[in-house]
């Protein structure tokens, strides 16, 4: 199972090594190639030589500057860079001023990646579990499979945003001792997990059905009690196979932590309608879209990553 | 300290100026914005507005008393709904030709043509605001009150310095919510809520435990909306007034100052404050 660095010259395709190592022009075929389902992988630019850089160097400046003139040449451009773009609105935002209530958003995205981080891991574990009712076989266990499926069905088919609005401000109102009293972070770190939770067990079930049922029957003939095989068996195989659509689960969900302000945090997004509406000018979301992305990005190429050493383990076998 | 000290002049001096460029529009018989040349009559303003023959005045959903009545701001009924057809009144259109927009708040202040002629929502003059719409003159001097559950604590201690221990929650966007923020300055963090529906609701489920609003619409709500709540004070008044927003440089604002103008003078506008906001004249005013 060990990767072989020279398993996949180029990021190429492992069935069809003499068009991936293409020498030369050779663009014709790659450029098929990189649009269609030949499993290129996560590789942006792929192999071709300098030649297939300079043309895609070119081709990238030359879409980046029609865009970019769209922009510019447009008759309500400057109003329009001044709404969204202003540098000034932008630091003011970012930094703040408490003395005229303007909330600073550099400072409220720690609340959105403080809950992430708090349901990331909730989510983790409610969802297992949630996965492994639905995936259980005894007839005791029957009334819990029936309420994990309405749970999932449930919580996947109902906006985020009611669920955040009925939580938040339906739990407060009836006066529970302790549970009726937390801070709408404790809300919507709640409502996140028990949202994603649906979603994310629907990912490890997937995950726990990848695993080809002769691993059971192996394990279990090995003596390996039915707990045993699910641990060291068939959830090891299962999670390694879900963790692209997992974590592309989490860049979902660090963007979503924004809902929660209308519970009255001030995340990101709540500081910057704050600032927009103080001032009249949006380029407070351009600040907190920003700040989004860094904290996206990260995760989406490290995604890619795993994809594609998951790509090349696999391929490593079939070169072999 | 000092630094309010400046904003406040800075405020002053803007809102000074402003009510000078009214006037002289006033005074001049035919108001100039912009360079051009508008007749403020029924026809010499045609040109300038949304849609031909119909003035369109946007506002936000929902509408809340005593601004408007009964959610429906094409009833003539509530302050800013007899403010909008006075107006038109005085620019040469029936009843029948007032067309009501909606405008979520949010989007009032967009760059680029704007939906409505004019949009009247409770929208503070502020000198920043102004770099990017343009406000008519004031149709409504507004201060501060402050709203809790009767019984509460606050409703018997509110020095400036009792009131700074307080949590309080607003809605977004609102000069009440900057109102708490920049005079009574709390030590707890003020909770913001998207809508004013959601902040009467955590005021009764005990999450905050005040809320600020413009006296008017403070009364209201206390005396008619949410079951238990008071209005303890108003705040001395900081200078804040509501004006029409305009898109930048319409030229229609200097006709519509002329006839707010009008309206002052004749006493159509204290009339109908008279009419719809008169019940907080007795409010104690306390220092925030």
């Amino acid at each position: 199972m060990s990767t072989d660095p020279g398993a996949a010259p180029g990021g190429g395709t492992g069935d069809q090594p003499g068009m991936t190592l293409g020498s030369g022009l050779g663009l014709g075929p790659q450029q098929a190639g990189s649009f269609g389902t030949t499993g290129r992988g996560p590789r942006l630019l792929s192999g071709g030589g300098r030649k297939a850089t300079i043309v895609s160097t070119i081709s990238t400046l030359v879409v980046l500057g029609a865009i970019g003139a769209v922009f510019w040449l447009a008759p309500g451009s400057a109003a329009f860079r001044h709404a969204f773009f202003s540098p000034s609105n932008m630091w003011q935002a970012f930094i703040g001023d408490p003395k005229k209530g303007y909330y600073s958003v550099g400072e409220a995205i720690w609340l959105n990646i403080r809950m992430f981080l708090a349901a990331e891991v909730l989510i983790l574990i409610l969802s297992l579990v949630i996965a492994l009712i639905r995936q259980s076989t005894g007839p005791v266990l029957f009334p819990l499979r029936v309420l994990a499926m309405v749970y999932v069905d449930f919580f996947r088919g109902v906006p985020l945003l009611l669920v955040v609005y009925a939580v938040g401000l339906g739990v407060p109102a009836l006066r529970l001792p302790v549970i009726s009293y937390q801070s709408s972070t404790i809300y919507g770190i709640a409502v996140l997990t028990l949202s994603y939770s649906a979603y994310v067990s629907e990912v490890y079930r997937a995950g726990l059905n990848s695993v080809h049922q002769s691993q059971v029957a192996a394990a279990r003939s090995l003596g390996l009690s039915q707990w045993s095989a699910l641990r060291y068996v068939i959830l090891p195989q299962a999670i390694r196979n879900i963790v692209p659509p997992l974590l592309n689960d989490f860049i979902s969900l660090q963007k979503d932590t924004a809902l929660v302000g209308v519970l009255g945090a001030i995340e990101a997004l709540q500081a910057a309608d704050i600032y927009a509406s103080a001032v009249f000018n949006y380029s407070s979301f351009t600040v907190a879209a920003i700040l989004f992305l860094v904290l996206t990005i990260p995760l989406a190429r490290f995604t890619d990553r795993l994809i594609e050493r998951d790509r090349r383990r696999r391929l490593a076998g079939v070169l072999r | 300290m000092m630094r309010r000290v400046v904003i406040a002049a800075t405020a002053a001096l803007a809102v000074s100026g402003l009510a000078a460029c009214g006037s002289s529009g006033g005074n001049g018989g035919t108001s100039a914005t912009g360079g051009s040349k508008t007749s403020c009559t029924y026809s010499g303003i045609q040109r300038s507005l949304y849609q031909k023959g119909v003035l369109t005045v946007a506002t936000d959903k929902p509408v809340y008393s005593p601004w408007f009545e009964n959610n429906s701001p094409g009833n003539g009924k509530g302050y800013e709904s007899a403010v909008a057809y006075a107006v038109a009144k005085q620019l040469g259109f029936k009843p029948s030709q007032v067309h009501w927009a909606y405008e979520p708040f949010n989007d009032s202040y967009a760059p680029g043509p704007k939906k409505f002629d004019f949009d009247i929502n409770e929208v503070s003059y502020t000198a920043q605001r102004a770099q990017a719409v343009s406000f008519s003159e004031s149709y409504y001097d507004v201060q501060q009150a402050l709203v809790a559950l009767k019984g509460s604590p606050i409703t018997k201690k509110h020095t400036p310095a009792d009131l700074k221990t307080y949590v309080y929650g607003d809605q977004i966007g609102t000069t009440s919510l900057q109102f708490i923020t920049s005079e009574i300055q709390p030590t707890a963090t003020p909770k913001v809520y998207q809508t004013l529906n959601v902040v009467k609701e955590v005021l009764q489920t005990h999450q905050i435990d005040a809320f600020v609003m413009d006296t008017p619409t403070a009364q209201y709500i206390a005396g008619y909306q949410v079951p238990g709540a008071v209005m303890v004070a108003q705040f001395p008044s900081t200078g804040e007034h509501y004006g029409l927003l305009f898109a930048k440089g319409d030229p229609l604002v200097g006709c519509v100052n002329k006839a707010l103008t009008t309206l002052k003078a004749n006493g159509t506008l204290a009339a109908l404050q008279k009419q719809y906001l008169q019940v907080y004249l007795s409010v104690p005013t306390i220092q925030p």
